[in-house]
């Protein structure tokens, strides 16, 4: 989990309590080193759209490990096999153990039955970054629509899932929505078993 | 005792398997394995008649043979472990506590960024985990 708090100092190595208490990363340490991924991968491309490529197959591959130690670690060694059971394991229990906290909102899309929606105020990979003019709707938040995408396609459920800024009125930083677009085999797999 | 155990990857491919025999009879233990994959498909896609809850990953008894005694467990990432034992009167809680073991031992193995999704296990360390949970249950 990346840490949002400075973990308390401890003069003396005995003062320490023996309980591990939360194992958090420094979101410092943290933000350079996604700076760094970020800098690189803009190094091996030629547009935008491939940048957010090469940052959504890297979260690819952390969702799909991210999938497997959790069933582990937390579901009590179940299966998910419904769609709203899997969405709301990825909007709390997966979201609370990347970034501290359960995601600000999880929506279901108004126009199309397929889609949902995960919405962060300030999305912890974003909370440094400012995009320059001229890279227009470039979206950092790739990185974690690719983690999505690994627990999603790992578990069963194939998606389409993209990162997009949405201005809300007043503030200055837009909020992060992270959209998933479900294949039909999932839809059709989901009304089979709501019979 | 526990003969053989076995993870298979999603699309039925063989990502790891490993005989706990003297003899030769890998071959059989690795058809056996090769047979359960077809009780595992029948039990996730038709769980009303199986009787095994929707969402369990422990898949319990697959099929016992004259010798043998299956066991299955499958993860939420589709990837199966097979379980082949010698002991026809094992309890089902052991073995549960087997495949939890062994399933943070995959965990383990596939946590490494070097290793690719999909492709056979060929971790030194899993393998030796593996033997350690396997002669841990006085099975072998």
């Amino acid at each position: 989990m990346i840490g949002v708090g400075k973990m308390k100092q401890y003069s003396n190595v005995l003062d320490k309590p023996l309980s591990k208490g939360k194992q958090e990363v420094s979101l410092t340490a943290f933000a350079f080193l996604f700076s760094e991924l970020v800098q690189y991968n803009q190094t091996q491309v030629d547009n935008i759209a491939e940048l957010e490529r090469r940052l959504e197959d890297a979260g690819y591959a952390v969702g799909s490990r991210v999938l497997e130690l959790l069933c582990n670690r937390e579901k009590g060694n179940r299966r998910e096999t419904r769609l709203l059971g899997i969405l709301s394991f990825v909007h709390s229990t997966v979201w609370k153990v990347l970034f501290g906290k359960v995601a600000d909102s999880l929506e279901k899309g108004t126009e199309h039955e397929d889609e949902y929606m995960i919405s962060e105020k300030e999305l912890l990979v974003n909370r440094f970054i400012s995009i320059p003019k001229d890279m227009g709707t470039f979206n950092c938040g790739a990185f974690v629509a690719g983690i999505v995408k690994g627990v999603l396609d790992n578990a069963g459920f194939p998606a389409v899932v993209t990162a997009h800024f949405v201005p809300i009125e007043g503030q200055q930083r837009p909020r992060t929505t992270i959209l998933i677009k479900f294949a039909d085999e999932v839809l059709k797999r989901e009304a089979r078993l709501s019979q | 005792m526990i003969v053989c155990v076995a993870v298979v990857g999603h699309q039925n491919n063989p990502l790891y398997i490993q005989s706990f025999t003297d003899a030769d009879d890998a071959l059989k233990l690795h058809h056996i394995v090769h047979c359960s994959l077809d009780v595992i498909e029948e039990r996730v896609n038709n769980p009303k008649k199986s009787g095994t809850t929707l969402n369990e990953a422990f898949l319990g008894l697959l099929y016992p043979t004259v010798n043998y005694k299956v066991y299955g467990y499958l993860t939420n990432t589709k990837v199966k472990f097979i379980l082949v034992t010698t002991d026809l009167d094992v309890r089902d809680t052991d073995v549960r506590s087997f495949f939890r073991k062994f399933h943070a031992a995959y965990v383990d193995a596939v946590s490494n960024p070097f290793h690719v999704p999909g492709k056979k296990i060929t971790s030194r360390t899993f393998a030796q985990t593996v033997s350690n949970i396997v002669g841990s249950y006085g099975l072998n």
